[in-house]
């Protein structure tokens, strides 16, 4: 996989994108499997996030979503933030390994750190490299965002 | 003389092992402090109403310090619709409150001039005191909190019984004046050598035990009414289509079916007149419980990067979203604005309290 991955630099910080999935807008990847789309954070997020403590859902499976609709929310060492479904279909599976040890999105992001399964039309997920632009073009704002809410 | 206080710890969901850390501090802590019995529960809120920490708590009548990762008003309802009941407890470890902020507060008190559920209460007999782990991450506060509020419990009783049996706090360095206001040797000597366990003693060199509840089961979700608000109005009761709502023998409101409740809806606190209706685990902190809303968190807040929409322009609206989201993953019909929607003056803005706190923000840059 990590031969196979698109490259992003956060700073100096070096984040892989592997190549066989698609993306998202929230910086989660989809991959296509049996119960729809199953999702995970991609390295961009766990990057910013680092060490996750606390992820909880505010939806149980199975459920019908809307896009954008808050499923949940996570707490990591640095930060926070309200989880939004990345698109609109029914939530099939929330990974049950991360309730009672979130850890997993730490050490394996794309794999076992996965976090939900959405059965739903895909056709606004990008390709890796759409993903890779899309984060050039967010990547001041989320620098901003950061130090914005530092100064405070 | 003076009874035990038991401080009671209700343990985070979170597996951040900082909080783990400054719960089991104030524990350790606290076990050698005289006249403090220690209990530990999972997250309050979580507790099933039958489960072992819930019958727990009931079982205790004394006064009562409950350590949560809640706000102080969060914690207290959520005691009261167990059946646990107590005067408020003040706490002087708080959020720290902006003077212009507490104004404005106690100015919309002053306008209330209405009846609450709870003035028609029969009043308790015992304090409870609730304190927010959230507030401070320095152990040696809420021991000191505790401490202070552990001594407050003692004069209180001297007074009433008119008797110095114990060695006063400020003159308790063993400086004996004799001052014994009437009381009789063979008192004294009762108080000196006690029988029964709610003695509190001065020199307790072992530390005591705290009693650990554990219960299993999921998180909860529902709400919790802060009576001392709440007007009966019946508003939140014509909103929710889901039967959580419903009212006691005298025809008061309360929270019949909580696990009907639908998981992070909050619409029913939406449309409360009096903003009585807390979810203590929802974002906002006003909903949650605060008086205050926090000058954000010591985190950084991702949500606007991870897709946060834009929002609603005001409350009723949002309840009106968050309602007909729920009534269509229920599979039921959307009802829009057509049920339990009270009709209000056209020009009279919604109760919202994040919009005029933004507001007040705005008027503050101006630097008048």
């Amino acid at each position: 996989m990590s031969d196979d991955s698109l490259v992003f630099m956060m700073g100096k910080f070096e984040t892989k994108f592997p190549t066989d999935r698609q993306y998202a807008k929230n910086h989660t990847w989809a991959v296509r499997g049996q119960q729809g789309y199953r999702f995970g954070f991609t390295a961009y997020a766990v990057r910013l996030l680092q060490d996750v403590y606390f992820l909880e859902w505010s939806v149980d499976a199975p459920s019908a979503l809307r896009q954008g609709q808050e499923i949940g929310f996570i707490e990591s060492s640095k930060a926070e933030s309200d989880l939004y479904a990345p698109l609109a279909g029914q939530l099939t599976t929330l990974n049950p390994a991360l309730l009672s040890d979130p850890s997993q999105i730490n050490l394996d992001m794309y794999g076992t750190g996965w976090l939900y399964e959405i059965d739903g039309p895909g056709d606004q997920l990008m390709s890796p490299e759409e993903y890779l632009t899309h984060l050039a073009g967010v990547w001041e704002i989320t620098q901003r965002t950061i130090k914005g809410q530092l100064n405070e | 003389m003076a009874k035990k206080l038991t401080v009671v710890l209700s343990q985070g969901q979170s597996q951040n092992p900082a909080k783990r850390n400054l719960e089991e501090e104030i524990v350790a802590r606290l076990l050698f402090e005289p006249g403090i019995e220690v209990t530990i529960v999972p997250h309050l809120y979580d507790l099933k109403p039958d489960g072992p920490g819930m019958l727990c708590l009931e079982g205790i009548s004394g006064n009562m310090v409950i350590i949560s990762w809640m706000f102080e008003r969060a914690a207290r309802w959520t005691l009261d619709r167990n059946g646990i009941h107590g005067k408020i407890g003040t706490s002087l470890l708080t959020y720290e409150v902006d003077e212009d902020e507490l104004d404005e507060l106690e100015d919309e008190e002053e306008k209330a001039e209405k009846q609450r559920v709870a003035d028609s209460r029969p009043p308790s007999n015992r304090y409870i005191y609730c304190l927010d782990l959230r507030v401070s991450n320095k152990v040696d506060e809420y021991v000191e909190e505790i401490q202070r509020i552990a001594a407050e419990q003692t004069p209180q009783v001297m007074q009433l019984g008119g008797l110095t049996l114990d060695p006063s706090p400020s003159n308790g360095n063993g400086n004996s004046n004799g001052e014994m206001f009437g009381v009789t040797p063979l008192q004294q000597l009762r108080h000196d050598h006690p029988t029964n366990d709610t003695y509190v003693g001065a020199n307790h060199e072992a530390p005591i035990e705290p009693i650990r509840i554990e219960e299993t089961g999921g998180r909860r979700w529902y709400p919790v009414i802060d009576y001392s608000r709440c007007t009966n109005c019946m508003e939140c009761i014509d909103f929710c289509l889901f039967g959580v709502y419903g009212v006691d023998g005298i025809d008061t409101i309360l929270v019949e079916q909580p696990d009907n409740c639908r998981k992070g809806c909050p619409a029913c606190s939406r449309v409360c007149p009096e903003n009585a209706i807390i979810f203590p685990q929802h974002k906002t902190p006003t909903i949650a419980g605060s008086d205050i809303v926090a000058e954000g968190g010591l985190k950084i807040d991702l949500s606007q990067l991870f897709g946060k929409p834009a929002e609603d322009p005001n409350a009723a609206d949002t309840a009106i979203r968050e309602r007909d989201e729920q009534l269509l993953l229920a599979g039921r019909d959307a009802v829009g604005a057509s049920v339990g929607m009270p009709k209000r003056q056209a020009d009279k803005p919604a109760e919202d309290r994040d919009e005029l706190d933004d507001l007040i923000d705005a008027v503050d840059e101006l630097d008048i």
